[in-house]
This record gives structure tokens, sequence and C-alpha cells, in this order.
């Protein structure tokens, strides 16, 4: 389940947010900004540039909130705000570098901190949040969307204006990086060995 | 964006190579997911309500409605006050003797208890404005307690404003003392950080 989606807002806030009014928006504020700004902060890795897509997206969300129907709620509805702000972003951030999506990889080198980040000693979450800060952007966004907040391949291509194919690829070269952490965390398969087909 | 969706694919993605167990997949999705959030900078909300406000987007915060009622309240009062102790300032030395009954004086000259609530609830909003500024630097103990604080002050505003909540005096009296006693803590706490700051 997405991180999103397991908060609820009461409908009473919600209309009164739907009329504008202030106290409500900073309820909903308080109770999404953390997810919408560790999300935008694990795409961008700028404080600074998290900071701009969660204005982004709240005033967003004061503009369209009116029209929000309740099809889906109302996390997911500014999950999918935060998304396109960020992907947004992160298109104009290639683009003024003259790179598109699909060379990420290719410009990518390990930084400083791939060392520690892909720890021998993975119980630290640490590790994992460095590990996946070192990650390309592409990848690195991919995994999040697909891992965390829950994007279907299918989802994450038409979100990245690229192929399903693309959006595998990206998370399988993701994995093969991330692999390390998880030599030591994952349980034994058990008596069926169901657990251990690889993928 | 569907929440159920990404098992859905779930079968497309085993086709991928990407040498992650089903068991390593789900242990990092798990640990991604375990991933602790981070809220923005207290300035952001700060930012999107300015920004919020100049676009039309929200009604005046209750919390500013309640500060220009605490104001009026506060104006009220101290007519009533003025009235009252004129008497005792007047250059005519005629009247020596109030003609209203002394018991009568006593039993009108104090506020009520909800009135010297609100009163009093302007003042320490007046002492808290009077404080410097936050410091850019400070505790994180002490800044939790304050943000904790004025959570608290904003969740009984709320309660106070909302035209929904229908309050019986006696309510009203427990929600403004509850007010008053947290505004204390917090000009105390807010008084004792601008002290460090200036040494």
């Amino acid at each position: 389940m997405s991180k999103f989606a397991d908060i609820e807002i009461d409908p009473g806030i919600l209309r009164r947010a739907q009329r504008g009014d202030a106290r409500a928006h900073e309820i909903i504020y308080r109770a999404f900004a953390s997810r919408v700004y560790s999300l935008s902060l694990r795409f961008t890795r700028v404080p600074a540039h998290a900071e701009d897509l969660v204005q982004e997206t709240f005033i967003e969300v004061m503009r369209s909130v009116a029209k929000f129907r309740g099809d889906a709620s109302l996390g997911t509805w500014i999950r999918r705000i935060a998304v396109t702000k960020a992907l947004m972003f992160l298109r104009s951030a290639w683009t003024s570098r003259g790179q598109s999506l699909a060379d990420d990889w290719d410009e990518w080198t390990p930084g400083d901190n791939v060392s520690h980040g892909v720890s021998r000693h993975p119980d630290d979450a640490l590790d994992l949040d460095a590990a996946l800060a070192n990650l390309p952007a592409v990848s690195r966004t991919v995994v999040w969307l697909h891992d965390v907040e829950g994007f279907t391949h299918k989802e994450i291509a038409s979100l990245m204006g690229k192929t399903e194919s693309f959006s595998k690829s990206q998370l399988s070269r993701a994995y093969q990086r991330l692999k390390p952490l998880l030599e030591d965390k994952t349980p034994l398969p058990d008596a069926e060995g169901v657990a251990a087909r690889s993928y | 964006m569907n929440e159920s969706k990404p098992d859905d694919d779930a079968g497309t993605d085993e086709d991928m190579i990407c040498g992650l167990t089903a068991d390593e997949r789900q242990t990092l999705a798990r640990e991604l997911r375990a991933l602790p959030d981070t809220m923005p900078p207290r300035v952001v909300w700060t930012r999107i309500r300015e920004q919020a406000a100049a676009e039309g987007l929200i009604t005046a915060s209750p919390l500013r409605r309640h500060r220009n009622w605490f104001a009026g309240a506060g104006l009220a009062a101290s007519v009533v006050i003025a009235v009252l102790l004129l008497p005792a300032i007047d250059d005519d030395p005629a009247p020596q003797f109030s003609a209203v009954p002394q018991g009568e004086l006593t039993n009108s000259v104090p506020l009520n208890v909800l009135e010297a609530l609100m009163v009093e609830s302007r003042e320490l909003e007046s002492e808290l404005r009077a404080l410097p500024e936050e410091p850019r630097v400070v505790r994180l103990g002490t800044q939790a307690t304050i943000l904790e604080l004025e959570d608290r002050i904003s969740a009984i505003d709320y309660q106070l404003t909302d035209p929904e909540v229908q309050l019986t005096p006696e309510e009203e009296e427990i929600f403004w003392r509850e007010r008053v006693r947290l505004m204390k803590s917090l000009v105390r706490l807010r008084y004792a950080q601008a002290q460090r700051t200036a040494f």
C-alpha cells in the first residue's frame, strides 16, 4: 500500500478545504506534508528543490480540491499531484542538462558514499537510504514509484513518457545495485522452497 | 493509479531478470516503505499560505480571524474597564460617592471568567509577538515542544471558531482556560529561547 493511502482525512475537513478554509488546508498539509516532502526529496535529493515541490503540490491541491470527487482517496490524489510535479521537475532538470531519461545510467558513476551506502552492516536504514540516494535519478524514481508507492510499470511508463520495458530495465538495474544490502536480511527459503525463485 | 494494481502485473514483472529473489524483493519493498518521512521546514507552510492568500485560494485563517476577534474582545474589555474606572479619574469633584450602591459595583467590575480568559489570552498573544523571531538554529527538543504547543493551540482555536461545533458556555470556558495555559507555556519557552539566542 502507498505511504499516502494510510492517511485518512475527515470528510468535514475536506468539505471545508473545498470551500477554501485555510485551517482545513493546514490540517491536510500537516497530514501529507511529510509524505510529499520525503517523496520529493528522494526524487531530487536537494532539500530546496523538495521544498519548492511541496509548495507547488499543495498550491495545486488548493486550486483543484473543489473538483476532487473522491473517486480515489485524497492521499492517492495528492500523491498523483506530487509525483507529477516531481517528474516535471526532473524532466526540466534533465532537459536543462541536455540529457534524456535514457542516458541516466550512462551518466552515473558511483558516488563517494556508495561504499558505505552498500553496507556490510545492513541493519541501519541509513544504509538503504544512502544506497537509494546513490542510484541514478531515473532508477531511484522508478524504484520508489514501484516498490513504495505501488505504481505498475505501465503507470510508470505513462508518467515518464517511456515504455514498460524501460521501467522494468531501470528497476532491474537498480535492484542489482541494491542487492548487496539484502543478502543478510532475507529469510531462508521455507520447506517447499516457494520463495527461492529468482526473478 | 490503482492501489491494488501492482500485484496485477506481478506476472509481467516475474519475467524480468533482475537478480533478486522474491524474498529479497519483498524485503527491499518493506524496508523502503519503512524509511522515515521528514516534515519540511515550517517556513514552507508559511510560503504556501502566503501564495494561496495572494491568489485568493483560501479564506482568512480562523486563527487570524480569531486574533482580530481577540483585538475586538480586548477593545471591548478596555471600554468596559474605562467606563467603570471613569468616575475615579473624573476631574469633577462633586460626586464624591458613586450613586451606584457599592455592592452592585463590585459585582459588575470584574470581567466574567470567560472575558477575563479572552483578555489574558490576547495579552499573551501580544507578549509572544513582542518576542524576537525564532532563531535559525534551535534546540530540537525545545522546537518540538513549541510545535506541539502551537498545534494544540491551533486545535483549540479550530474548535472555538468552527461554526459546526456547538459549545456550551462551560465547554467554551474549558477551551479558553486550556488556551491560556498553553499560551503561557509557549511564551515561557519562546522567552527562554530568545534569552539563549541573546547570549
